[in-house]
């Protein structure tokens, strides 16, 4: 990618005795889509706000173009954000809101207009210009949030879980809708949502935060199958990765566990304990003795139309995928096949990852 | 069948409610205000009180008012008693409903104690301005004395010049944190997170100020300056225990002259002519306030 637009370097945050932010170190490089999830709580919103100045870091340094802002106003920072709430003017109508930050930098009131205008047929919104926020719906109000952002051609936008506020369907269709309007004007993004789904959609980039920590960052895929420990294996995709106790066996290569031995294709120490990690959708049923494969007994079975859940007597449970329509029953003996370089390996002390892959 | 089922469908009992409430302002509200109408055009004297008609006076009662040689002043007097409180109270409350929306340690608690000017009686706050305006000894005098303000003690309460305002600045003491605690109200009810989105849109702190908080106030504003003026009108006590409307009437307003012209002078009919107008106007004022809290509800 080209030159960094927003640069974080080891930067703190910290409300009180409370300790928000710890040593986070992020770029983000000019057009980038960097998405922040986590959990609920885990410092998302507030690492946005620090990027927006809205809050004022504790430690480290941060560049928005090269321009050290550590202590420089919202307001000089030429970022556009759309909150959650969309914080919309209630006493504007939507043509004001939208070209408040032009008004304010004394633009003319025709050439207000005019962009208003322009901004507003791009978002489609040209019929709502003279309403009032409170006569507009969710969705509709949350257009108004993006245009009042992307009418300043700001430095960058920030996003505050946006589309937390929509129905499922609109939610979908303003996630392509954001991310092509993104590409469309060469916008630089960052996103915050506890939705992994629509991070693994969206961006380029995906910061995994967990109580102030960057548990990993890299690009969608890389964070799927190279998940650097098991927080991240069990918060990047969905239904969650399965974890299982397990000890090395003999030959280094294969782990006793679930009542089986499941072969993998790294070497260990013999002996070693480990956490074996296994996604639903890697794990696929075939007959009871077919060989290598790990005998169970199938507990209950959920179908959604399009892919089945399959739950397994293992102790622990597994959750298992299939495509379609299951025909299996609940009590059917099966066997599960577990393809050898799908199998996730993670020290049960430190949660780290034990493959060397990539 | 009838009445039982509408009070079990809820509808008779909210009849109830209101036709208590309606028959309570009827009573002690609607027909004082009647009383006083039909005493306006009345003769009224000390020996004719104790009947309930008296003989008719025409416009004779407004007449004479009109033609009073105090009238002219009581006029001006209450113009700028009202003029003058009203705007200072609320100036000074935005100004301290202001700095205590502000969040720094104990700003609530510091706004509360204000609220105790507001809870005293009027005869009180009265008194105490009396010792702290007064010529010999007064610390307001003393104040301006020592920091070379003026070279000799202002008689605040007795000089034709400055009786007025003497009130006048005891009303605004004891009016302005009501206008605060409205106004802070006023200032809660708006959400942060509109402050930090015209923050980034590049508003200064005084552009967020007339952008954001004066508009989004319009209808606090509104309800705060007419029940200020309506609270001024009715203001009595002050004038008793600082000037009793002297010297030479420099401080009486309409109000107090109301109150001298009937209960002084026993003339209830001149009396009431002067209540007649101050309910018209505090009529005028009070639509003024019912549409600014209905602005309110629609926000
Ligand atoms: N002004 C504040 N004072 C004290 N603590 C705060 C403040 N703002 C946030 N926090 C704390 O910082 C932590 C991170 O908050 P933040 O809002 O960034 O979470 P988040 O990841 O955005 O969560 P969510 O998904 O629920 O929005 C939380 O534990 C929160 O309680
Ligand atoms: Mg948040």
């Amino acid at each position: 990618m080209s030159q960094p637009q927003i640069r974080i370097e080891n930067v703190d945050k910290h409300y009180g005795a409370f300790h928000a932010l710890k040593s986070v170190d992020l770029t983000i490089p000019k057009g980038g889509f960097v998405a922040l999830v986590g959990p609920s709580g885990c410092g998302k919103s507030t690492l946005l706000r620090t990027i927006a100045g809205l809050e004022k870091i504790s430690a480290g340094n941060m560049w928005i173009e090269d321009r050290l802002v550590n202590d420089l106003a919202p307001r000089h920072r030429d970022l556009a954000m759309v909150f959650q709430s969309y914080a919309l003017y209630p006493h504007m109508n939507v043509r004001d809101n939208l070209t408040y930050a032009l008004r304010l930098k004394g633009v003319s009131k025709a050439e207000r207009a005019k962009r208003a205008q322009e901004v507003a047929e791009t978002i489609g919104l040209e019929n709502l210009l003279d309403r009032f926020p409170r006569a507009l719906s969710g969705g509709q109000r949350q257009r108004v949030a993006m245009g009042r952002a992307i009418i300043r051609s700001p430095k960058a936008f920030l996003f505050d879980e946006p589309l937390s506020n929509l129905d499922a369907a609109l939610r979908v269709r303003m996630r392509k809708e954001i991310r092509a309007l993104h590409d469309r004007i060469g916008a630089t993004s960052v996103y915050v949502t506890h939705d992994q789904i629509e991070a693994m959609t969206m961006a380029d980039h995906v910061v995994v935060l967990r109580a102030g920590v960057i548990e990993q960052q890299g690009a969608p895929l890389e964070l799927y199958e190279r998940p650097a420990n098991r927080f991240v294996a069990g918060f990047i995709g969905s239904p969650a990765m399965n974890f299982a106790p397990g000890v090395v066996a003999e030959d280094g290569s294969s782990v006793a566990a679930l009542g089986a031995t499941i072969a993998t294709d790294v070497t260990m120490q013999p002996g070693q304990a480990v956490t074996v990690g296994l996604r639903p959708e890697h794990v696929s049923v075939v007959a009871p003795d077919a060989p290598g494969a790990v005998p169970t007994r199938i507990a209950a079975v959920e179908a959604t139309g399009s892919s089945s859940y399959l739950f397994t007597e293992n102790d622990p449970e597994l959750v298992l995928v299939t495509n379609g329509t299951s025909a299996l029953k609940a009590g059917e003996n099966v066997g599960l096949a577990i393809p050898p370089d799908q199998v996730h390996l993670f020290d049960p002390d430190t949660q780290a990852a034990l493959r060397q892959t990539g | 069948m009838g009445p039982l089922r509408s009070m079990r469908d809820g509808i008779g009992f909210d009849t109830l409610l209101i036709g208590f409430a309606l028959l309570y302002l009827l009573a002690f509200a609607g027909l004082p205000l009647l009383y006083n109408v039909i005493i306006s055009f009345q003769q009224v004297d000390v020996f004719s009180l104790g009947t309930l008609l008296h003989p008719g006076a025409g416009w004779d009662n407004y007449l004479s008012i009109f033609r009073d040689p105090l009238a002219q002043m009581v006029l001006w007097n209450t113009i700028i008693f009202t003029v003058g409180s009203v705007a200072f109270q609320f100036t000074i409350g935005f100004a301290f409903a202001l700095f205590f929306h502000q969040k720094f340690p104990g700003a609530t608690w510091f706004r509360g104690l204000f609220l105790a000017a507001w809870v005293m009686p009027g005869l009180v706050v009265g008194v105490l301005w009396n010792w702290l305006l007064s010529g010999d000894f007064g610390v307001i005098n003393h104040v301006l004395l020592s920091m070379g303000l003026i070279s000799e003690p202002i008689f605040w309460r007795s000089d034709i010049d400055v009786s007025l305002y003497s009130v006048i600045l005891a009303n605004i003491w004891y009016g302005m944190p009501f206008n605060m605690i409205l106004l802070s109200v006023g200032l809660a009810a708006i959400p942060d997170d509109l402050y930090e989105a015209a923050a980034l849109d590049g508003a200064t702190a005084w552009q967020k100020f007339w952008t954001i908080t004066l508009p989004m106030m319009r209808s606090t504003i509104g309800a705060v300056l007419a029940l200020g003026v309506i609270f001024t009108l009715q203001q009595f006590d002050l004038f008793a225990a600082i000037t009793s409307g002297g010297p030479a009437g420099s401080s009486t307003v309409a109000q107090y002259w109301s109150w001298q012209l009937s209960f002084r002078e026993f003339d209830f009919g001149r009396g009431a002519v002067i209540s007649v107008m101050m309910i018209l106007v505090v009529l005028a004022v009070s639509l003024v306030y019912v549409r600014s809290t209905r602005a309110e509800t629609r926000m």
